[in-house]
C-alpha cells in the first residue's frame, strides 16, 4: 500500500488519539466504545463461569468442581451476567452511541456524567474482581437472607457493595437518557416521530430510575446486617426474611425488563429496515413499551410463590404476571405483521432479529406457565425456570444485542463486516442456543433442581445435550470476536448509509464526526418511511435514503 | 467577568439550565424510592409490633429531633432566599444566605452528633452497645436499627448538601454564578430542600410514637 | 419574597402542632394525623421552596412519580402482609 496523502475529514475516532483524549472524553460515541470494552470483558468472565458449570454437569455426580466451588460458580455467573452484562450492554454501548444521533442532537444532556458512569461501572468491576480473587460468594445472585446475612461463607458484604456501586452507574446512565430525550430532540423530532429504539431506551431508563434505588437500599440493609451481626431481616428480633425478598424482587423483576426492552427496540429498527416496511402499529408499539415498563413493577411476587407469601397475594401477582404478557405479545404480533408482504433480506442483523422473535416468544410462553400458581409449585427452582429466563435473556436479549452490533457496525467503525461469516455465526448461535437450553425445559419438567451440583443419573442424557449445545454456542460467540476485529483492519470502508435505512444516524458519515452533524438536522418525516410498493425510502430529515 | 457559553449540545444557557433542573428532579425521584424503600420496612414492622415501636421511640431525644426539624425548615428558607438574590443579581445577599444555610446544616449535624453520643450512653445502639431493657421485647431493637440506618443516611446526605452549598458559595464569590446563569444554585437548592423533606417524614416516625 | 417567609412560619406552626398532637391521647389516629401534617409540610416545601408552583407539568410528573411508585411497593406488599398467617411472629 503506497502512502498517499489523502485529506480525510476528521471522525470521532481520528479526532485526537492520545490515551488521555479517550479516558477523559466527553464524546458519547467514545464513551460507548469504552463501555463496549468493559462489557465484553465481563461477558467472557460470566461465560467462563457458565462453561465450567456446563462441563461439571456432564456427569451426574459432578466431579469437576467441589460443591462449594460449584455454588460460587453459579453465583458469579448470575452476578456478572445480570449486572455487568445484560443490564448495561445495550444501553451503554448502542444506547450511548445512538441516542443523540437518532434524535438529532450533538451529545447527551450531561456528557461528564456519562464519563463518570463508566468510571463508576469500572470501580464496581474492580471490586467484583477483588471479591472473585478472594474466593467469591455462594449465595446465588439473589442473596436470600438469612443465608446471606448469617450463614454464608463468602464475601457477601463485598458483593453487596459491588452491586450497590454498579447501581449508581445504571442510575446515572438512565438519568442522562431521560433528560436528553425530553430536552435535546432536534426541531421536528416530535415524540410521535421518535424511532422505536429511542422509545425503548426511554422506557428502560424509567424502569432503571425507579427500580434501582430500592435495590440499593436492600443491599445496604443486608450489608449492614452481615457486617454488624444484627439487622432488620433477623427472625430472632421479629424480622421477616421475606421482607428482603419483597424488596429484592421489587427491583429484580423490573430489572429483567431493563434487559429486554432495549432489545425489543433494536429488533424494531432491524426488522423495519430488512423487511423494507414501516413497523406495523407504531403507536401500539410505543404504548406496549410503556405498558411493559409500568406493569413490570406489579409482578415481583411471582418469584416468591412458594417462599411463604399468602395465597391471596400469590393470586394477585399471578394475575399481574399474566397481564404483562399482553403488551409483549402485541409486540410479537406487530413484528410478524411487519414481515408480512415485506421484501425480506436475510442479512446477519435480520437473522439475529428473527431469532429474537422466535426465541423470545418461546421464553414468554413458558413464562406464562411458571406464572400459573399450580404449575409453579412443580416448576419453581427447577431447570424449567432456568430455561425460561435464558430463552429470553440469551435467546432474546443477547441475540438482539449481536444483531444491533452488526447492524450499526458500519456506522460505529466505518467498516463493513464479512457477511458470510456473520450469517454463519448467527445460524450457529441459534442452533447452539436451542441445543443448550431446550433440554433444560425437559430437565425441569422431570424435576431436576437448579443450583444443585449433582443430579439423578437418569437425567444425564439431557445434561450432555445441553453441554454439547453450550460448546457450539461458545464457538458462535467467539466467531464475531474474530471477524469483527478482522474487519477493523481489513474490512471494506462503509458508506454513510450501507443499509439504505431511514434513521437520522444514517444521514451522517460512517463513522460520524465528533459533533455528529455539521448542522442540527430538521426532522420532517415519520420513522421507517419505507414504501413497500415502490421501494422508495425517505430518511427522517426528508431526503431520500442514499 | 467570564463569558458564559452553553455546552455544544445546548442551543442556549436557558436550555442548559432547564435540563440541569430536570436532571435533579429525576435524581430526587430515585432518592424518594431509596428512602421510601427504607421507610417501607418501618411501616411493615410498626404495623406488626406497634407497642414495641412506641416503647422504643419514647427513648429518643425529642428536643434534638424537634430543634433539628426547625433548623432544616429554616435552612430551606435561607436557600430559596439565596436563589432569589442570585436572580436579582444581589451578590452579597447570595453569599449571606448561602452562609446561613451552611451554618444551619452544620448545626443540625452537631446536634445529631450529640444525640448519637447520648444514645450510645443509654445503650441504644444495636451491635455496638445495645441492652434490651426490662419491658422491652426483641422487636424494639428493630426500631433502633431503623433509627440509626435512617438518620445515618440522612446525615450523610446532609453532609454532601453542606459541601455543595459551600461549593456554590465559592462559585458565587468568584463570579461563575450570577444573574445570567444560576442554574447550579437552583439545582443544589432542590437537593437541599429534598433533604429537608426526608427529615420532615423521619421526624414523626422516629420521635413521636409512644408519647401520648 | 414575603411568601417564602410566610411559608416558613406555616411550616414551623405545623411542626408545633405535630409535636403537640403526640402528647394527646389520639390512639391509632395519632400516627395518621402526624403523617398528614408531614405530608402537608412536604407539599409546602415542594410547591413553594422547590418552586414547583406554576412550573411546566413535566417536573410535577417527575416529582410525583417517585411517591406514586412507592405506593405500588407498599400496596402490593400489603396484599401479602395483610393476609399472611405466619406474620407477625412472636419472637
Amino acid at each position: 500500500m503506497t502512502a498517499v496523502a489523502i485529506d480525510l475529514p476528521a471522525t470521532y475516532l481520528t479526532e485526537r488519539q492520545t490515551v488521555g483524549s479517550w479516558l477523559l472524553t466527553r464524546d458519547h460515541k467514545r464513551i460507548a466504545l469504552l463501555f463496549f470494552a468493559s462489557i465484553t470483558f465481563f461477558f467472557f468472565i460470566g461465560g467462563f463461569a457458565a462453561t465450567l458449570i456446563r462441563l461439571h454437569l456432564v456427569t451426574p455426580q459432578g466431579g469437576l468442581l467441589q460443591p462449594d466451588i460449584y455454588n460460587r460458580m453459579f453465583t458469579i455467573h448470575g452476578i456478572v451476567m445480570v449486572w455487568f452484562f445484560l443490564i448495561p450492554a445495550i444501553p451503554t454501548t448502542l444506547g450511548n452511541f445512538l441516542v443523540p444521533l437518532m434524535i438529532g442532537a450533538h451529545d447527551l444532556a450531561f456528557p461528564r456524567l456519562n464519563l463518570a458512569s463508566w468510571y463508576v461501572f469500572n470501580l464496581s468491576g474492580v471490586l467484583l474482581l477483588y471479591m472473585l480473587l478472594m474466593g467469591g460468594v455462594d449465595t446465588g445472585w439473589t442473596f436470600y437472607t438469612p443465608f446471606s446475612t448469617a450463614y454464608a461463607n463468602g464475601y457477601v458484604t463485598a458483593a453487596a457493595v459491588t452491586v450497590f456501586i454498579n447501581g449508581f452507574s445504571t442510575i446515572m446512565t438512565a438519568l442522562n437518557f431521560v433528560v436528553t430525550i425530553h430536552r435535546l430532540r432536534a426541531p421536528g423530532m416530535y415524540w410521535s416521530r421518535l424511532p422505536l429504539f429511542i422509545w425503548a431506551i426511554y422506557a428502560t431508563s424509567l424502569v432503571m430510575l425507579l427500580a434501582t434505588p430500592v435495590l440499593a437500599m436492600t443491599l445496604l440493609l443486608i450489608g449492614l446486617e452481615r457486617l454488624m451481626g444484627v439487622g432488620i431481616f433477623d427472625p430472632a428480633l421479629g424480622g421477616d426474611p421475606l421482607l428482603f425478598q419483597h424488596m429484592f424482587w421489587f427491583y429484580s423483576h423490573p430489572a429483567v425488563y431493563i434487559m429486554i426492552l432495549p432489545a425489543m427496540g433494536l429488533v424494531s429498527e432491524i426488522v423495519a429496515c430488512f423487511a423494507r416496511k414501516p413497523i406495523f402499529g407504531y403507536t401500539g408499539m410505543t404504548y406496549a413499551l410503556l405498558a411493559i415498563a409500568v406493569i413490570s413493577f406489579l409482578v415481583w411476587g411471582h418469584h416468591m410463590f412458594t417462599a411463604g407469601i399468602s395465597l391471596f397475594s400469590g393470586i394477585v401477582f399471578s394475575l399481574m404476571s399474566f397481564l404483562v404478557a399482553v403488551p409483549s405479545a402485541i409486540k410479537v404480533f406487530n413484528w410478524t405483521a411487519t414481515l408480512h408482504k415485506g421484501s425480506i433480506a436475510f442479512d446477519a442483523p435480520m437473522l439475529y432479529a428473527l431469532g429474537f422473535v422466535g426465541l423470545f416468544t418461546m421464553g414468554g410462553l413458558t413464562g406464562l406457565m411458571v406464572a400459573t400458581l399450580a404449575l409453579d409449585v412443580h416448576l419453581t427452582d427447577t431447570y424449567f425456570v432456568i430455561a425460561h429466563f435464558h430463552y429470553i435473556m440469551v435467546g432474546g436479549a443477547v441475540s438482539a444485542y449481536f444483531g444491533g452490533l452488526h447492524y450499526w457496525w458500519p456506522k460505529i467503525t466505518g467498516r463493513l463486516y464479512p457477511e458470510i461469516w456473520a450469517r454463519a455465526a448467527a445460524i450457529l448461535m441459534f442452533l447452539g442456543f436451542n441445543l443448550t437450553f431446550f433440554p433444560q425445559f425437559i430437565l425441569g419438567y422431570l424435576g431436576m433442581p437448579r443450583r444443585y451440583y449433582a443430579y439423578a443419573p437418569e437425567l444425564q442424557v439431557w445434561n450432555v445435550l445441553s453441554s454439547a449445545g453450550a460448546s457450539i454456542l461458545a464457538i458462535a460467540y467467539l466467531m464475531p470476536l474474530v471477524y469483527l476485529t478482522w474487519s477493523l483492519l481489513r474490512g471494506r470502508h462503509a458508506s454513510p448509509n450501507p443499509w439504505l435505512a431511514t434513521g437520522l444516524e444514517w444521514q451522517t458519515s460512517s463513522p460520524p464526526p465528533k459533533e455528529n452533524f455539521a448542522r442540527t438536522p430538521n426532522v420532517t418525516t415519520e420513522p421507517y418511511h419505507y414504501d413497500p410498493e415502490t421501494g422508495a425510502c425517505i430518511a427522517q430529515n426528508g431526503t431520500a435514503c442514499a | 467577568m467570564t463569558v458564559l457559553r452553553p455546552e455544544t449540545q445546548y442551543a442556549t444557557l436557558a436550555q442548559q439550565g432547564e435540563a440541569a433542573q430536570l436532571g435533579m428532579w429525576a435524581f430526587l425521584a430515585t432518592e424518594v424510592l431509596f428512602f421510601g424503600g427504607l421507610i417501607f420496612t418501618y411501616f411493615i414492622y410498626r404495623a406488626a409490633y406497634p407497642a414495641d415501636f412506641a416503647n422504643a421511640a419514647r427513648d429518643t431525644e425529642l428536643w434534638c429531633g424537634s430543634v433539628n426539624a426547625a433548623l432544616l425548615v429554616t435552612s430551606s428558607l435561607s436557600m430559596v432566599l439565596a436563589i432569589e438574590a442570585a436572580a436579582m443579581g444581589r451578590q452579597r445577599a447570595v453569599l449571606f444566605w448561602l452562609g446561613i444555610t451552611a451554618v444551619l446544616g452544620i448545626a443540625f449535624l452537631a446536634i445529631k452528633g450529640y444525640e448519637y453520643a447520648a444514645d450510645y450512653r443509654h445503650q441504644l445502639v444495636p451491635a455496638l452497645n445495645f441492652l434490651l431493657k426490662p419491658g422491652y421485647r426483641p422487636p424494639g431493637e428493630l426500631f433502633w436499627i431503623f433509627y440509626f440506618t435512617a438518620t445515618g443516611l440522612h446525615a450523610i446526605h446532609l453532609t454532601i448538601g453542606v459541601a455543595l452549598v459551600l461549593l456554590m458559595l465559592v462559585r458565587a464569590r468568584i463570579g461563575t454564578i450570577g444573574p445570567l446563569y444560576y442554574a447550579p444554585l437552583e439545582v443544589v437548592g432542590l437537593y437541599w430542600s429534598f433533604v429537608d423533606i426526608v427529615w420532615l417524614f423521619l421526624f414523626p416516625a422516629l420521635y413521636l410514637p409512644g408519647r401520648g | 419574597m414575603l411568601v417564602y417567609v410566610i411559608g416558613w412560619l406555616v411550616l414551623l406552626v405545623l411542626l408545633g402542632l405535630e409535636i403537640g398532637s403526640a402528647f394527646l391521647h389520639l390512639g391509632a389516629l395519632g400516627p395518621a394525623v402526624q403523617f398528614c401534617i408531614a405530608a402537608t409540610q412536604a407539599a409546602i416545601v415542594f410547591i413553594l421552596f422547590m418552586r414547583l408552583r406554576g412550573r411546566a407539568s413535566l417536573k410535577w410528573i417527575f416529582a410525583g412519580a417517585g411517591f406514586f411508585w412507592l405506593l405500588l411497593l407498599y400496596g402490593l406488599s400489603a396484599t401479602d402482609y395483610a393476609t399472611r398467617l405466619g406474620f407477625p411472629t412472636q419472637p
